[in-house]
């Protein structure tokens, strides 16, 4: 018999010939460590239960476990406080607004810089993410040698960042201290170079650079344009590289993509390994939903996740978003209707309403594809203006939720149908073709912008 | 059990043990205090399950034995009783005391189902130190902690010991307090170790250790017990990393001030009545004055000013904190004038007396 399934059957016994409260307090929280041959031993949350069962219990306790197994002789008993914390972990997470700030080194790791919150673990891969994934494996196990630089891109809020920060932590456990581990948001880094050309300090930062071992950088997108830094890095990046070690970068588009990224850089970021995060299917988000329901102790019926699942697509952010509203929801309220999720979604997911009229979409499409707004609206069905003309139906109908009809109207009096055809087929193309998503990510920037 | 003893003997022993009885989880025998008395002592002992504390007190045994009372009772009634002598006895379960015009039968439960109270079997390793310097240390670092769920390392006090010092420090991640005792204060054989305690033991410990005692304390992996000659206490210690509390402690400040403690204290607290919700108090000295103005404004109340001296090498931005933590970390300091070390406006602050660097409590401000 398994030694769990032997230790179960053995407190089923117990509990029934102890009193409850006897039961609840000395040996609920027991646990089986190992079965050898002729001993068990279990785990007690603390000293004053490990006496107590010694003493009182040791013979009812062996007595039962010879009478599922005989071969048993020996029962030892140790001390594991991790038994009782795991049920301890509280439900509640009442963090309120709290404006009185913590030393923040209490959170993040101070020499690495790393969130010991982000563990590969804890990171649910699907097919819009396994590529990436598999390389931070690869990475993780050869560190510096196979893909070098790794580069990671894609959306906001998909898991960039939990991803390459778990590759830190995994690095630093794997290997201790032999390695060292440093990231950096490309912010930190900016502001780095910044105070260093101001003390005149350039060479120090130099040096605390380079003798890191895994470089990590996120959002790398933002030294785009800011020449000295480039510079700086480009010098940093190439001492790196040379001695094997491994770098980590992620932004939010390919290097070719970012547009003020020098050539040199560009081209020494490509020669690594690039892979993209994409926006996860169904399944992953389902998987996520669970996950994270399953860290606040929660539980929902498999249609509700449907619902939650089916009206947040884009974004894992916003998908933990709200959960967290939700579960804050379900303490106060006490139950959780079907109501309150819908509450939810709606309060969370409406897009924030920029004054965006349909005519700026034309005009940034236009702009963006180098066409001119008549283009989109004319007969015209040359291949340059069927795709942006396609993309301008899919932005107004996802940015502002026209109805078809309308959308139509607005581009050259066009059929509906025609409209809803071209919706389905940029959002299934958003899914399949990386590029496509990237020109729609820059789009929606200049709408936003304008 | 038959016994004659005085009653302050009897109710400065429940007013020990009785805080640690526990609230009752399942079990209504951790609501008791265990009486026992054996030929040479009679024995108290309360527990909740994580901490226990037993006391010695003396009195006349004339027949050996043992029983569990429910604490409560037990102790209001010992602390109204007007008579000096008291004796106990008991009939099976039941406790019979008797004074000179006064008789009770108090329902007990049988000694057998008190818990077994464990024992550090390894007493040849030690850490000797006087009460009163253990006392003193504990009770002004121990302000700093406050009990928080998800962090269960952060609810108890470290023990972090070398043979040259012995370190206190607390934190609630907020604000960290940490006390240093020199090696010539205490003696001990381990060569190091470092030891979370849990507040409430840290509390109870306050509350009973004389000034006058020597602590011996003892290790195991996952328990701390302190024995002095009445009293011992035995306590789990709490699993889990201490953060890197040298690591937060900033070395170098942009700005220091000298300020007298006393003026500073009442300042805070007056400026504290037209603070916000967060007990938010505005902070600044003026480059070139000489004073530190401490401010607070309340939309519905309005604001007042408190304009103090202080010693300073240059000026202070204006930094928010929270005037009851601010306090708190005054309060532990005995000197008259209190050192400021502060590096801008969202960088944690050192308070410390100016000469004695052995106390030192650090504070984060408030963003607002």
């Amino acid at each position: 018999m398994e030694a769990e399934k032997l230790w179960q059957s053995v407190l089923g016994e117990i509990e029934l010939q102890i009193s409850r409260a006897n039961y609840l307090t000395w040996l609920k929280d027991s646990k089986i460590i190992s079965q050898e041959e002729n001993a068990i031993l279990i785990a007690l949350p603390n000293n004053f239960v490990k006496e107590w069962v010694e003493n009182k219990y040791h013979k009812m306790i062996l007595g039962t476990v010879r009478s599922f197994n005989e071969t048993i002789k020996k029962i030892d008993y140790v001390v594991h406080t991790q038994a009782i914390d795991l049920t301890r972990i509280n439900k509640k997470i009442n963090q309120e607004i709290q404006k009185q700030t913590s030393f923040s080194e209490l959170r993040v790791d101070p020499e690495t810089n790393l969130n010991p919150r982000y563990t590969l673990d804890s990171f649910i891969v699907g097919s819009s993410n396994e590529l990436a994934y598999a390389a931070i494996l690869s990475v993780i196990k050869e560190v510096g040698k196979k893909y070098n630089p790794l580069f990671i891109y894609g959306g906001v809020g998909l898991g960039k960042t939990h991803l390459i920060q778990a590759a830190g932590n995994e690095i630093k456990k794997n290997y201790k201290n032999e390695v060292k581990v440093k990231y950096i948001p490309s912010e930190t880094y900016i502001r780095d170079i910044v105070s260093a050309i101001r003390n005149k300090r350039i060479e120090d930062t130099k040096n605390k650079y380079r003798d890191i071992d895994v470089l990590i950088i996120d959002d790398i997108q933002f030294i785009g344009g800011k020449e000295k830094t480039e510079e700086e890095f480009f010098h940093t990046f190439n001492a790196l590289y040379e001695n094997n070690k491994q770098i980590i970068i992620s932004s939010d588009r390919p290097p070719r993509s970012i547009p003020t990224l020098e050539e040199r850089l560009q081209s020494r970021f490509e020669g690594g390994m690039i892979a993209d995060v994409g926006y996860p299917d169904y399944e992953t988000r389902v998987a996520i939903i669970k996950s994270k329901l399953e860290e606040k102790k929660m539980t929902l019926t498999d249609d509700l996740i449907n619902i939650i699942a089916n009206k947040v697509k884009r974004n894992v952010r916003e998908l933990e978003g709200v959960i967290h509203k939700i579960s804050l929801k379900s303490e106060r309220e006490g139950i959780i209707a079907k109501t309150v999720i819908m509450d939810t979604l709606r309060e969370t997911i409406s897009q924030p309403s920029l004054n965006i009229s349909p005519q700026q979409i034309i005009q940034a499409v236009a702009h963006f594809f180098e066409i001119s707004p008549e283009d989109l609206t004319n007969r015209s069905r040359k291949k340059e203006v069927v795709e942006p003309r396609q993309i301008a139906a899919f932005l107004m109908r996802e940015l502002l939720n026209l109805s078809y009809p309308f959308i139509g109207e607005k581009l050259g009096k066009r059929d509906h149908t025609t409209i809803i055809h071209s919706c389905d087929k940029i959002a299934q193309g958003i899914n399949k073709n990386a590029s496509l998503n990237q020109k729609i990510l820059l789009i929606k920037e200049e709408v936003y912008k304008t | 059990m038959k016994l004659i003893l005085l009653k302050t003997n009897l109710k400065e022993g429940l007013d020990a043990v009785s805080h640690a009885t526990g609230e009752n989880t399942h079990l209504p025998i951790l609501k008791n205090i265990l009486l026992k008395a054996s030929s040479n002592r009679i024995e108290l002992a309360g527990t909740n399950l994580e901490l226990a504390i037993s006391k010695y007190i003396s009195g006349k045994t004339i027949e050996e034995g043992g029983i569990a009372i429910p604490s409560g009772t037990l102790s209001s009634l010992i602390s109204n009783l007007p008579d000096e002598r008291i004796n106990l006895e008991t009939n099976s379960n039941t406790l019979v005391i008797k004074s000179d015009n006064y008789e009770a039968r108090l329902q007990g439960m049988s000694p057998e189902e008190f818990p077994l109270i464990p024992q550090i079997k390894d007493k040849e390793r030690y850490l000797k130190i006087s009460g009163g310097i253990l006392k003193e240390a504990l009770v002004q670092v121990v302000n700093a902690t406050q009990y928080s769920e998800w962090r269960q390392e952060l609810n108890g006090v470290l023990f972090d010991f070398e043979e040259s010092r012995l370190v206190f420090v607390a934190t609630d991640s907020f604000r960290l307090s940490k006390k240093i005792i020199a090696s010539s204060q205490f003696e001990s054989n381990w060569p190091a170790l470092k030891v979370i305690v849990p507040i409430k033991t840290i509390q109870e410990l306050i509350r009973i250790i004389k000034d006058t005692e020597i602590i011996s304390i003892y290790f195991d992996e996952s328990q701390i017990m302190f024995i002095s000659e009445e009293t011992e206490v035995i306590s789990r210690l709490i699993e889990g990393k201490f953060p890197d509390y040298e690591a937060i402690i900033p070395k170098t400040f942009e700005t220091e001030a000298i300020i007298e403690k006393g003026n500073l204290m009442h300042a805070l607290k007056l400026a504290g009545i037209f603070s916000g919700k967060v007990n938010d108090v505005h902070l600044k000295i003026e480059e070139g004055h000489k004073m530190i103005e401490i401010y607070s404004s309340n939309t519905q109340l309005g604001d007042n000013k408190y304009l103090l001296a202080v010693k300073s090498n240059k000026g202070m931005p204006e930094i928010i904190f929270n005037w009851r933590y601010f306090v708190d970390g005054l309060k532990a300091i005995s000197e008259k004038d209190i050192y400021m070390g502060i590096n801008g406006e969202d960088k944690p602050v050192i308070i410390r007396s100016v000469n004695d660097q052995s106390l030192v409590y650090l504070l984060m401000p408030i963003r607002m």
